[in-house]
């Protein structure tokens, strides 16, 4: 009758000469240990999630929004512990009363803003300037937050804090981003995913990005350019529609509404497309550079499947007024499970706890009064 | 059943045992197999709340956690302390529990749409300084001159002197202060159109101008854009979309990268719901002013069919980019207003829109002409004559209307 938790079959073995795996793997130690690839899989189930949201979202407006903050750890419990890597789910720690203390400072700034934007413009922009000045902070706080209590295996990540950091490059980089119209974008991009990457930490290993920052323009300069064709496909059939409409001199020279709205329709399909397969591109680009001690992620996932997965989402959202939305964050989490995996020589048993190793001197400041989490 | 399977990780390493946990009379908790033995108080021992079928984990104080999967046993061994989450895992698994969260989230989500929205943002509104919205429109109509191809007005100097008072008198009539600014803009992209922007200006196009049959239409047409800045229409707009973006947000959520389309179609869909209840109040104070000016409100359902007609002109698409989509509703509400204005007014019927003197009471031109000199058969066609085309004719034929 007992039903044990790791009921998941052994990982299978990586295919053989699988290309890809073998150019990946920098150098392997003298007696080339077979390569195994853990898979991720997700186990969350709609209905069952449907359940925990609606009486989430009641209780949240029953208590004026108080109850949200344990609303979130319950939605995080359960994508953390139906999420697992070779059959062990991982566990959500964290409890509510930091989390309904960031919201409640966010939601102070809010109010703070509505407010100042009826005295005077000059309040509201120092207000915008406190927000976008505390934006680096709060993110490596979330990420700090985010990581202490995320655990699997009994042990918890860690996000090492280097403010210093990530100023320069949440901020800092604005400048010359801007400066260069954009065209340093993707480069920033890459630095700002190195520095989340190489700042997190498990199991007595540093993670690291084993990709330059230059790499990000692949995937950014091929979205650019298929843009650009789409513009100028946009322009070249509103122009020949014009042209035929005039051509034939029926009715008043322009063109039938209808047709226009298919044009700007498509026009946004086509930008909603190419937006999807960049999102695929630079997820795959992070995580398949991701080594955590000699291991690798591999992440499989397909531009056309997340375009469908996106899609569907978006029309039973809109068509249920919102109540499929559980069912669509399920089906994206099954997915982006499914499509990750981690290549190791090991079965992962002999990780260690990161207080074990080197112990950080800000560690003891994680529970102190900044332990909030913050994103809403 | 006395134990349970379950899987043991000391907090140290990542490496998993797998265990038999089993409970002596004692109340201690003995976790044996794979190398570990090890017993504990049942009491130091903390159970993660239940949460559907996912696997639970009991922790020790020393950091060392079991992973099991939900058992009835378990609760029983380990009883947590916290009832709000039993009563929340209990309300979860009832069927009736959850059927009344549905009902309650969506009765709040359309309460919030059709009263919390517009009330939270009127409110707001009534608190913002004339001062400050009137910044906001001067911006906006910079704007308009910018990129909007909006060009100075080339109206004759005695004809917009002649619409500015005529647009002082309407602002009189609807007792509203002179606060208000009329600026007249040549506007081909956009066409006949009329506007009000935040802070009382007011900007009629001068395509606009030509459209309108009469003078009164334009009276109509401004006493509408009047109704606008008195209900402050603009701004409690602005305020409402801001509000919808975050309620949609809220309840979408991460759903997906398509999010934006998640927000943005139900933010419009609100957007064009709210603004057609704008115009109808627009439209009404346009008809009380056009009352108080002893005016007929069909005039104003005489400028909507102005406007529809030139749009028609101009192309169907700039009839969908058109602030003010021209129901056929609205035409017939200002038609019953002006039905009504005239049983109250009777003497007016000279002074309403369509009024035809000869089917209406009978002075044709014809018979008129017929009264007075009876011989003149010719007379009639001379008079089609100058309609035609009023170049054949002798002007001293033609008859001169009275």
């Amino acid at each position: 009758m007992h039903e044990d938790v790791i009921g998941a079959p052994a990982p299978p073995p990586l295919p053989p000469a699988a290309g890809d795996a073998q150019h990946w793997w920098p150098a392997p130690s003298p007696p080339p240990a077979p390569l195994v690839e853990h898979r991720f899989s997700f186990h969350g189930d709609a209905r069952e999630y449907f359940r925990i949201w609606i009486v989430n979202l009641a209780l949240g407006i029953l208590t004026l929004g108080i109850y949200s903050a344990w609303a979130k750890v319950r939605t995080q419990r359960y994508f953390h512990g139906n999420t697992r890597l070779a059959g062990v789910p991982f566990e959500f720690l964290a409890k509510p009363w930091p989390i309904l203390k960031g919201r409640l400072i966010a939601v102070t700034l809010f109010v703070a803003y509505v407010l100042a934007s009826q005295f005077s413009l000059a309040w509201q922009f120092a207000l915008i300037g406190v927000v976008l000045l505390a934006t680096p902070w709060l993110l490596v706080r979330g990420l700090a937050f985010r990581a202490r209590y995320s655990a699997w295996r009994g042990l918890v990540f860690r996000f090492i804090p280097d403010y210093g950091e990530a100023y320069i490059r949440y901020l800092l980089l604005l400048i010359p981003t801007v400066l260069t119209l954009g065209m340093l974008y993707p480069w920033v991009q890459g630095q700002q995913k190195r520095f989340i990457v190489e700042h997190h930490r498990y199991g007595g290993h540093g993670f690291r990005f084993l990709v330059s920052s230059g790499r990000f323009y692949i995937p950014y300069l091929i979205a650019w350019g298929v843009m650009t064709a789409l513009i100028f496909v946009f322009f070249f059939a509103v122009a020949a529609l014009a042209a035929a409409s005039a051509l034939s001199g029926k009715g008043n020279g322009t063109p039938p509404v209808w047709i226009m709205m298919t044009i700007v329709g498509g026009f946004y399909a086509g930008y909603f497309v190419i937006f999807v397969f960049l999102q695929a591109a630079l997820l795959n680009l992070v995580y398949n550079h991701v080594d955590i001690g000699g291991r690798r992620l591999r992440s499989t996932l397909k531009g056309h499947r997340l375009l469908a997965i996106y899609a569907l989402n978006t029309l039973a959202v809109l068509a249920s007024a919102g109540l499929l939305i559980p069912w669509a964050k399920i089906r994206l989490a099954r997915y982006r499970a499914e499509s990750l995996s981690l290549l190791a020589a090991d079965d992962l048993e002999g990780l260690v706890a990161e207080r074990a190793g080197e112990i950080d001197a800000t560690a003891a400041e994680v529970d102190g009064l900044f332990d909030i989490d913050i994103g809403l | 059943m006395n134990a349970f399977s379950a899987h043991y990780f000391d907090g140290i390493t990542s490496r998993m045992h797998a265990v038999t946990v089993s409970r002596d009379g004692a109340g201690s908790v003995r976790v044996s197999g794979d190398g570990i033995e090890r017993l504990a108080p049942a009491a130091d021992l903390r159970l993660s709340p239940r949460l559907g079928r996912t696997p639970r984990t009991i922790a020790f104080t020393d950091g060392a956690r079991l992973l099991v999967s939900d058992h009835p046993l378990l609760d029983d061994w380990f009883p947590s302390e916290d009832r709000l989450l039993r009563l929340v895992d209990r309300l979860e698994r009832h069927a009736h529990a959850v059927a009344a969260s549905i009902a309650l989230c969506v009765a709040a989500l359309v309460a919030a749409v059709v009263w919390g929205i517009p009330w939270a943002a009127d409110r707001i509104a009534g608190q913002v300084p004339l001062a400050v919205e009137a910044k906001l429109g001067e911006g906006v109509l910079g704007q308009l001159d910018q990129y909007f191809g909006f060009e100075p007005s080339t109206l004759a100097a005695e004809r917009e002197a002649e619409l500015r008072s005529r647009f002082a008198r309407v602002v009189a009539a609807a007792a509203m202060a002179d606060t208000h600014r009329l600026e007249f803009r040549s506007a081909e992209e956009i066409g006949a159109n009329a506007l009000a922007l935040p802070g009382g200006t007011i900007v009629v196009t001068d395509q606009l101008v030509d459209v309108l049959s009469d003078d009164r239409a334009f009276d109509a047409i401004v006493a509408h854009e009047l109704g606008h800045q008195r209900h402050r229409h603009a701004l409690r707009q602005t305020l409402r979309s801001s509000f919808v973006i975050v309620l949609a947000a809220f309840f979408a959520g991460d759903v997906s990268a398509a999010s934006s389309v998640v927000v943005g179609v139900p933010t419009f869909l609100l957007q064009s719901h709210y603004s057609r209840g704008f115009e109808e109040e627009s439209d009404r104070h346009a008809f009380d002013t056009l009352e108080a000016m002893g005016e007929s409100p069909a005039w104003f359902a005489e400028a909507m069919r102005g406007l529809n007609e030139a749009h028609e002109d101009y192309g169907e698409e700039v009839k969908y980019l058109s602030t003010h989509p021209t129901g056929a509703e609205r035409i017939a509400a200002a038609e019953a207003a002006g039905a009504a204005f005239l049983e109250r007014h009777p003497e007016k019927f000279r002074e309403v829109p369509g009024y035809d003197a000869c089917e209406d009471e009978g002075i044709c031109e014809d018979d008129e002409y017929e009264d007075e000199d009876e011989d003149c058969d010719d007379c009639a066609e001379a008079e089609v004559d100058c309609a035609d085309d009023g170049v054949d004719a002798e002007p001293g034929d033609c008859p001169i209307e009275t």
